[in-house]
């Protein structure tokens, strides 16, 4: 199929290969050459060969045919007279045409100039007294762009140092004490739920052995005000790690596991794991048998380890405001004057363990929020602080390496980085499900497609946890706004065993999220999420591609070093 | 304002596009061809060794006289609810021998097969797992394979190993919960039932509809001539998880 001009424009480095049959004397212009993206098929099934010293498609353009030649021919210096070596350049001055005028004052009849600009940016200074009415553009009043903020969201922040079991709930002193009847009362959470345990790890006591890891959950509370604005308080150096496994021994929540020793299991230090530092609360919950590969045997698991949270939550809103050691403000602008962009978060919606709680009344918790599975997986809006203030319990934490777990959301980099980036103005952060029928799948993407359209965005980050049948729905959601005319990035983990089951043309600029060696999902909880470096590769690729500087096609297969140089760039 | 750019950034995730052909075409009626199964959903035996559900590219050979209670699935991939009321809703066994009593093939295959194509390695699908079930089922003189996926990338490995299955002179096709990935990974036969992964093959206990789709997929086996050919059934289910 022949190219357009912009195409060539695009590809003018890339061989010139002719697309249909031509004659001799024919003058090479762009809708005599094929398109250069699908070489590399043509190659690997051995229907095309490209000669060494084949000429480029900025040197064949404005080049004259020698001799007749069949589709699929590369084009060699034997075959084309007249090669330029910056036949571009010049292509470009064919872009300013003349036209006879057709204004209506025939006394100036006369020629003028049209010029194709691809961007105007900046503003003209006009002189004081012209008369602007006078001028054959209207003018605006020059307004000074001012950023508002929406809300702002304080979190307190309180060390602990100890955490005990004792026979009443209580922070003091940065010693939390759990008490020790909790584990059987929060049975009452969930029929489902058959017995609950909970002991304190230590940082030098990891070598133990634990139960697949289904979350990893920030202990924090409201204090004033609603998820995304007010006051939380946060607990610093502890974390709730929920565990599990049914009545016959059998892991739960499974695909892909980290049963094994915490030490080894757990990629410390990821927006989602543990800390170094952290003491960890662990949560072992078993639900009866053959349940927990269904939807309702996890929840109950969650259920119950969140009905444990919360009696610890109700003593840390007590904490006076003077105990925190560290306060962060967060706000939700509005920022005038900068495109406006969002963040597409595609979360998993299949059941069983693919599912996740959206804005509980407390953050990171359970109660008080929807199941995007029950909302349809239809897209949902949340502002950057509703994310970052907990709006997001994560169901889902199988395939260990590339699923989002709760405290992931908690400390989101893309949220972070993209809402308070000072080039872009960060409209929302879209959570959007994965359904398990293929039909629902392009229903909500083509919903997204709509949201953006709606929300009138100039580009969109799109992200996936895990691998498989949701990136049908990536590719999918990447289409609906790409072909919107929306600049788009996507970030997943593919790699090797991850590597995309489908595609289409939009997914031309993409950040990979492996961190394996070899490229497998390798069972280190949370090893290959979103890490600062990728978050920061994502929005410097967006801005390229909203910028117009193209991004060079990937290369065939994944490797590391490709992630490497463009991190070197940006460096 | 003006955006910050880099100059020189590169894609870092290939995007695929379908590969090449393989086809065996069907040359006798479905009432005198030895039918087989095989399912990337995790299918096997009670008394065999359950799967590594974080990829595994083994089999199990499931004795196509095994009872439908005999039978289990060990897959995170997808909500088991209903593979757990029914395993026919992923690996129709009883349906298969309803038809050859009815007359409508000629015969099941002696062995089926069960693997967990969740997560799979992809060369290891293609060119260990696929060509070992491929040359089983040559040997037992198989004419038909039908294949259900599971999740995602069952349906990548099941795809890899239909492939291969067709490769060695076996008609093949697989009822696809996920047609895209079917049809991206080179499925040479595809139908596609509206139903959940996990019920890849119909609603649990519902005899008439899994029946169906057996049967309308076997008969798309003849009447489809080129390969990647896909056709939509009516059948609709969705599961209430």
């Amino acid at each position: 199929m022949s190219i357009t001009f912009e195409t060539a424009k695009q590809h003018q480095n890339d061989p010139a290969v002719l697309c249909c049959l031509r004659t001799k004397g024919t003058i090479i212009s762009a809708s005599d050459l094929e398109d250069p993206s699908i070489f590399p098929d043509l190659e690997e099934s051995g229907l095309l060969n490209i000669p060494e010293h084949g000429l480029t498609i900025g040197q064949v353009l404005g080049a004259t045919l020698e001799r007749d030649a069949d589709s699929m021919t590369p084009l060699t210096p034997e075959l084309v007279s007249h090669i330029s070596e910056n036949q571009m350049d010049e292509l470009e001055s064919e872009k300013i045409t003349t036209s006879p005028n057709t204004g209506e004052d025939p006394t100036h009849e006369t020629q003028v100039i049209r010029f194709n600009i691809d961007k105007l940016v900046g503003q003209i200074e006009l002189p004081p007294g012209l008369n602007v009415n006078a001028l054959p553009f209207a003018t605006t009043a020059s307004k000074k762009a001012e950023d508002k903020v929406i809300r702002t969201l304080t979190q307190r922040a309180y060390p602990v140092d100890q955490v005990c079991v004792g026979a009443e709930t209580s922070f003091q002193d940065k010693v939390l004490t759990i008490r020790e009847a909790l584990c059987e009362e929060s049975l009452k959470a969930d029929p489902l739920v058959k017995n609950v345990e909970l002991d304190i790890i230590r940082p030098e006591d990891r070598h133990i052995y634990s139960n697949t890891i289904m979350d990893v959950i920030p202990i924090a509370t409201k204090v004033e005000g609603i998820l995304g604005e007010g006051v939380t308080h946060v607990m610093n150096g502890v974390i709730v790690v929920l565990t599990g496994v049914d009545e016959k021994g059998i892991q739960v929540h499974e695909f892909g596991s980290c049963e094994g020793y915490l030490d080894e299991k757990i990629r410390f230090g990821r927006p989602g794991s543990p800390d170094s530092e952290d003491i960890m609360i662990r949560v072992n919950v078993t639900v009866q048998e053959n349940t927990g590969m269904e939807r309702r045997g996890p929840f109950a698991a969650h259920k119950a380890c969140d009905s444990i949270i919360q009696e610890i939550r109700d003593v840390l809103k007590d904490a006076p405001a003077d105990a925190s050691t560290d306060q962060k403000v967060f706000r939700d602008w509005k920022k005038s004057g900068k495109p406006r962009v969002i963040l597409v978060k595609e979360i998993m919606g299949q059941g069983a363990m693919h599912d996740n709680v959206l804005l509980p009344s407390e953050p990171a918790g359970v109660i008080g929020g929807r199941r995007n599975v029950d909302l349809g997986n239809v897209p949902v809006v949340l502002s950057p602080n509703e994310v970052r203030d907990g709006g997001i319990h994560a169901l889902t934490c199988i395939g260990p390496a590339t699923k989002e777990v709760t405290r992931h959301y908690f400390r989101e980099p893309l949220v972070n980085l993209m809402a308070e980036d000072e080039e872009i103005n960060l409209a929302g952060v879209v959570f959007i499900g994965s359904p398990q029928v293929n039909d629902e799948k392009s229903y909500v993407s083509a919903r997204l497609g709509a949201l953006a359209e709606a929300l009138d965005v100039e580009g969109a980050i799109v992200t996936t946890e895990g691998f498989g049948n949701n990136h049908i729905d990536f590719a999918g959601n990447i289409e609906q706004i790409g072909r919107r005319g929306i600049k788009v990035v996507g970030v997943s983990f593919c790699a090797y065993q991850g590597q995309l089951v489908v595609g289409n043309k939009y997914m031309d600029a993409m950040v990979e999220l492996n961190k394996d060696p070899e490229g497998f999902e390798n069972e280190i909880l949370a090893d290959s999420t979103i890490c600062p470096t990728d978050a920061e590769r994502a929005l410097i690729m967006l801005k390229t591609k909203m910028a117009g500087v193209p991004i060079e096609p990937a290369n065939r297969k994944w490797s590391q070093e490709v992630i490497d140089a463009n991190e070197q760039l940006m460096s | 304002m003006s955006l910050t750019t880099v100059r020189g950034l590169k894609s870092e995730i290939f995007v695929p596009i379908t590969p090449s052909l393989v086809w065996a075409s069907l040359d006798k009626p479905l009432s005198e061809c030895t039918v087989a199964f095989c399912t990337a959903g995790g299918v096997h035996l009670k008394s065999q060794k359950r799967f590594n559900l974080s990829g595994d590219y083994s089999f199990r050979e499931i004795p196509s006289d095994t009872p439908a209670s005999g039978l289990m699935v060990s897959h995170g991939g997808f909500d088991n609810s209903d593979v757990n009321k029914d395993i026919n809703s992923m690996f129709p066994i009883d349906r298969l021998h309803e038809l050859e009593q009815e007359g409508f093939i000629g015969k099941v295959a002696p062995v089926l097969f069960g693997f967990m194509g969740g997560g799979g390695n992809v060369n290891k699908f293609k060119e260990e797992t696929g060509p070992a079930i491929a040359q089983i089922l040559k040997r037992e003189g198989v004419d038909i394979a039908v294949f259900t996926g599971g999740c995602g990338t069952c349906h990548r490995s099941a795809t890899l190993v239909q492939r291969a299955v067709e490769a060695v002179g076996i008609s093949t096709i697989i009822i696809a919960a996920l047609p895209p990935i079917a049809k991206q990974q080179g499925a040479p036969r595809i139908t596609a039932p509206h139903v959940p992964i996990g019920s890849n093959a119909g609603e649990p206990n519902n005899i008439a509809m899994q029946t169906a789709i057996l049967k309308d997929t076997l008969v798309q086996v003849e009447e489809m001539k080129t390969f990647g050919q896909m056709k939509t059934l009516p059948y609709e289910y969705r599961q209430n998880v």
